[in-house]
């Protein structure tokens, strides 16, 4: 009979794990295996779990480090360089390769004891967090104020904007406020050599955190998007914008749901806030859909625009069987999208901006959702009525596991319809995971106007693996990878959003060219030590040489396909 | 190996390569208070592919290399602080895109604010210009340079304006940002591999990278503007009614001008200059609108949209009115002392150079140009005013500007002192003064963002880390130091 392989963790020196007791206090480190899983479990990649599944130890971190502050961030790394321990800062473990993947023992630095939002500075429209605050705290804060910070990802009150300046930072009212890079004022990072950078004014000892960019070059660049390899954000100071919605958000006419009753519609039903209108409009086919949103993001009207074409059945279901019934019976409208208006100025200004957008879309055919209008519908998408502003439905959202993304991005015509070309070639190619997979091959993909004037969209198309399969994810990181193999080969970056992670970066040199030298220099200046975040956004020299043969000959095998020259090692 | 005019006429040919005293001379100084430094060469490049390999030169020869593209940055940062070889980019001139469609053009080094705009009216379009820019400064320069456009208070339109770009590294090596990354077509601003990665080159006065594209937003021109004015007795008393108009999001451009410069701009018998410094010269309508117009002016436009203009502005009329009924102030769509105001400034909203008639009050102009909050503006006024007042300047003989920034989180500050370069007396007294004003602004708060000449020690000293890091990513970036060597921290 076969024996089950067994993980046995690495363990980091004995003088290491002294020292980090000695610092934090010895209830603030652990070693004990089921606090470490806890505390490291992480969501959103496919590669990472099949690993798991592979029993591979490397998963797993050494052991857990609780900071409370950024002196503490500071002392753990200092630690860190003095043992040449591996480090690696985590909050949420929602994005892909929170893993540590090197073999050797790695501290992993949980920011969860840093969540406090520190300023809400009214005349100056910014608030001050530390790492671990999310957008739900912040916007409850500033919202009292009459200030909010312009936007909230998929789960406010999951993602933490500090990590999301690591990573991510989309919000469905980017039309208006952009993504997260356009609201961030300052940035303090303990870099990994422990030594504290500050970005934006205040790096100026004695000047007050008012501008974004800090003195010449502004090395904001260093760590939005960096994946954690320049440093641990301890603290970000964020803009903020006037908010005309109310001091609170409104609730749903049912009230607060308990844990059991959340998947009740009842709770699903709260109207939107004060001078915010969400308007769903659909359209009779794609091109139509495409121009009209390249109108209304010209128009200089709304707050938000974004298409999400099949995702409205997971977003909006209140259970796995409606979402799957509501997929294969096509419930949503292929061609939808909505536009969020607020009334920042004035009641009038709502007033005007409806009469524009009712113009827009009846030139291209479109059909607002009304009650008397697919009104089962609309009913079904009323969540989006706060989840516009403040998301909550995407706790729920019901699907299989979340195991990856494609993010393209750039001019509006050549993402929406080279995603929908590329990921429908893909998917008929190997086959979906799960039928919503196929979201934006039947209907529009994931669209979202990131500025006023069209310049710039971002579309998504992901996949659901069972997690609990290792086929499933085989593939579903196959089919990631084969669309971005196919975009690069067309001259689009492997990411829109720029924020790329390895593989991406190393094996995929036509984007700079030769980009990952670069960002290998870079992470060299920052890290002379090699401690950090190992194996994320750009391989060290040593990182690259490991990496084992069978990644290089299947990215290649991809790559050859494309008609792209294999990377050689 | 030695510098050699060989080398370099070998790569721009004989014809674009200078040495001859006249042409040294005219590269060696500018209108600033920085010293006067020759450089070795001058060369014109036309093609990227020069500016590489003029790049490899340097790093062989370990010649400095000064990019240039207009000159007119008024503060030194395209002086040849250790010599070297001047690399002028003007010839670059191309507008090598503009995109109706999704409302974008792509620039190189050598297009000018007045040729942009004069192509982009002609198709409907407009650029966003920084107010004081020379017509013939750089576009890329200058957005480069981080100078804030006049529409800079709106959060969606002023800001964030730079797409994609392309730079030759010290190394030699062509890198582009944004979704051209990957070689396709120009689209987007972020990446590669991180997303904001451009703004690395932004505010380096050349010393990471020479730019030789940038693609940067426009927006179609709205005929349909309209313009107001409310003016004050001091400054502190425009600061709630400019808080409470941006909180509400009234208006795209807004802008406080104090008598000194609108009365310079609105002066008749000055004219803009094309080269500076230049000689002072007398002007009585500006003797006249100096001492008639109000202390402070605060101007906000309106613009249209391009359905139901008139409805637009008519929503955001009717709430700028209601601020001023709550605050008591007046609104006023003219002002009596100067008859076309309105039409004059609406004119500079778009071709914003006719505050460069300022010049010719004594010849030159040295700013103190910083960022403050707005809560702190009218106190780094009275610094600058008791400074000048301790150094026998007058204070009235102050121009001053204010543009306040994304709906008045911070507020972009110019101060200007005057002198005659020619009188070494007056030129010494005001650059002692512009010295202390500017250390004791930092002092205070105040924040300079682009630490050209000395006010790059006196902020890099109180910058730390940020300090550190900015000379660890030169050295590896730069290892021989070519890229515009003596200026910033490095």
């Amino acid at each position: 009979m076969e024996m089950k392989k067994k993980v046995i963790p690495n363990k980091i020196p004995r003088e290491a794990l002294r020292a980090l007791e000695d610092t934090l206090g010895s209830e603030w480190v652990t070693e004990d295996r089921a606090i470490v899983e806890t505390y490291s479990r992480f969501s959103v990649d496919s590669a990472g779990t099949l690993r798991q599944h592979q029993k591979d130890h490397t998963m797993l971190p050494a052991c857990i480090a609780l900071p409370q502050s950024t002196e503490e961030v500071q002392a753990i790394i200092r630690i860190a360089n003095r043992f040449k321990v591996k480090v690696i800062p985590f909050t949420n473990g929602m994005i892909a390769f929170n893993g540590p993947s090197t073999p050797d023992p790695t501290i992993c630095v949980h920011m969860s004891r840093m969540n406090r939002v520190l300023i809400i500075d009214e005349e100056n429209m910014s608030a001050t967090l530390e790492a671990y605050a999310d957008y739900g705290q912040l916007q409850a804060e500033a919202m009292k104020k009459g200030l909010w910070n312009g936007g909230s990802p998929l789960a406010t009150t999951l993602c933490k904007l500090s990590s999301q300046t690591s990573f991510a930072g989309i919000w469905q009212t980017d039309l208006k406020y952009g993504t997260l890079s356009r609201n961030i004022i300052s940035t303090k990072v303990v870099l990994p050599t422990g030594d504290i950078l500050i970005t934006g004014s205040d790096t100026v000892s004695g000047t007050n955190c008012h501008w974004e960019y800090g003195p010449g070059p502004d090395l904001l660049s260093m760590v939005r998007g960096s994946a954690g390899t320049t440093g641990i954000i301890t603290e970000i100071t964020v803009k903020l914008h006037s908010w005309t919605g109310g001091r609170t958000l409104p609730e749903p006419p049912a009230g607060r749901p308990c844990i059991l009753d959340y998947h009740k519609p009842e709770y699903d039903t709260a109207p939107p806030p004060q001078r915010v209108k969400l308007l769903w409009v659909e359209f009779p086919d794609y091109d139509s859909e495409v121009e009209a949103l390249r109108t209304i993001a010209q128009s200089g009207i709304g707050m938000g625009l974004n298409a999400t074409g099949v995702y409205n059945s997971y977003y909006c279901s209140q259970t796995q069987e409606m979402t799957l019934q509501r997929v294969k019976g096509k419930f949503f409208p292929p061609y939808n999208c909505y536009v969020i208006l607020f009334g920042v100025t004035s009641d009038r200004q709502m007033d005007y901006e409806e009469k524009v957008l009712r113009e827009i879309v009846a030139e291209y055919r479109g059909t607002f959702l009304t009650d008397e209008h697919k009104g089962d519908v609309l009913d079904a998408l009323a969540p989006w009525n706060l989840d516009c502003i403040r998301h909550v439905t995407g706790y729920r959202m019901n699907r299989y596991f979340y195991g990856g993304s494609i993010i393209p991005g750039g001019l509006l015509k050549d993402t929406a319809y080279k995603t929908k070309e590329i990921w429908t070639r893909t998917i008929n190619e190997m086959g979906e995971t799960y039928i919503t997979d196929r979201g934006g091959i039947d209907d529009t993909p994931f669209l979202y106007a990131i500025e006023r004037g069209s310049r710039f969209w971002l579309s998504e198309a992901d996949v659901y693996p069972n997690p609990l399969d290792p086929k499933s994810l085989e593939k579903a990181r196959g089919l990631t990878v084969a669309s971005v193999v196919d975009f690069v080969s067309q001259k689009y970056p492997p990411i829109g959003l720029g924020v790329a992670i390895e593989p991406l970066t190393s094996f995929f040199p036509e984007q700079g060219p030769n980009a990952h030298l670069l960002f290998r220099k870079i992470r060299k200046i920052f890290d002379p030590n090699n401690i950090y975040a190992p194996g994320r956004q750009v391989f060290t020299e040593e990182e690259y040489k490991a990496v084992p043969q069978e990644v290089f000959d299947s990215i290649n095998a991809l790559r050859t396909k494309y008609g792209l020259p294999p990377v050689k090692r | 190996m030695p510098l050699s005019k060989q080398r370099l006429v070998d790569i721009f040919g004989k014809e674009r390569v200078f040495d001859d005293e006249k042409t040294l001379q005219e590269y060696a100084q500018d209108q600033s208070f920085s010293p006067k430094r020759m450089p070795d060469f001058v060369v014109f490049a036309e093609r990227v592919e020069e500016v590489q390999q003029v790049v490899r030169f340097a790093n062989e020869t370990l010649t400095p290399i000064i990019p240039y593209s207009s000159g007119l940055n008024f503060h030194g940062a395209a002086l040849p602080d250790h010599g070297g070889v001047i690399v002028n980019l003007s010839r670059m001139n191309k507008i090598l895109q503009i995109d109706d469609e999704n409302w974008s053009a792509l620039v190189e080094p050598g297009v000018t604010f007045e040729r942009l705009q004069g192509e982009l009216m002609k198709k409907g379009f407009r650029a966003m210009i920084p107010f004081g820019v020379a017509p013939k400064q750089s576009v890329l320069t200058s957005y480069l340079e981080r100078n804030p456009v006049m529409a800079a208070p709106s959060f969606e339109y002023g800001n964030f304006l730079i797409m994609d770009t392309e730079i030759v590294l010290a190394d030699g090596e062509v890198f582009r940002t944004g979704i051209w990354c990957a070689g396709g077509k120009p689209g987007g601003p972020m990446g590669p591999v991180r997303n904001v990665i451009f703004r690395l080159w932004t505010g380096a006065q050349g010393t990471l990278g020479i730019m030789t594209k940038m693609g940067i937003n426009i927006n179609p021109f709205i005929e349909e503007r309209k313009l107001y004015f409310i003016t004050f007795h001091e400054l502190s008393e425009a600061l709630e009614p400019l808080k409470r108009i941006q909180r509400k999001e009234i208006g795209m451009e807004c802008f406080l001008l104090n008598r000194f410069n609108l009365a310079a701009l609105l002066s008749e018998e000055w004219k803009v200059p094309e080269s500076f410094p230049i000689d002072p010269n007398p002007s009585e309508s500006f003797e006249h609108f100096k001492k008639t117009i109000p202390p402070w002016v605060l101007a906000v436009c309106i613009n249209g949209a391009s359905r139901y203009p008139g409805e637009k502005i008519a929503y955001e009329e009717d709430a700028l009115k209601e601020v001023c009924y709550d605050l008591h102030v007046e609104l006023k769509e003219s002002l009596p002392q100067v008859s076309g105001l309105n039409r004059i400034l609406l004119n500079e909203i778009l071709y914003p150079w006719g505050i460069l008639k300022k010049f010719n009050y004594r010849g030159s102009v040295h700013p103190l140009t910083f960022k403050s909050s707005l809560s702190c503006v009218a106190d780094m006024e009275a610094v600058i005013k008791k400074v000048c007042d301790s150094g026998g300047y007058d204070a009235s003989s102050i121009g001053a500007y204010l543009l306040p920034l994304e709906r008045g989180r911070a507020v972009h500050c110019e101060f200007d002192l005057h002198c005659h370069l020619n009188d070494k007396k007056e030129t010494l007294k005001v650059k002692n003064l512009w010295l202390k004003a500017s250390e004791t602004l930092i002092n205070q708060g105040a924040y300079f963002d682009r630490p050209y000449g000395p006010w790059a020690n006196m902020v890099y000293q109180r910058s730390g880390h940020y300090t550190t890091k900015l000379r660890e990513i030169k050295r590896e970036f730069d290892p021989q130091g070519i890229l515009n060597p003596g200026k910033l921290c490095f």
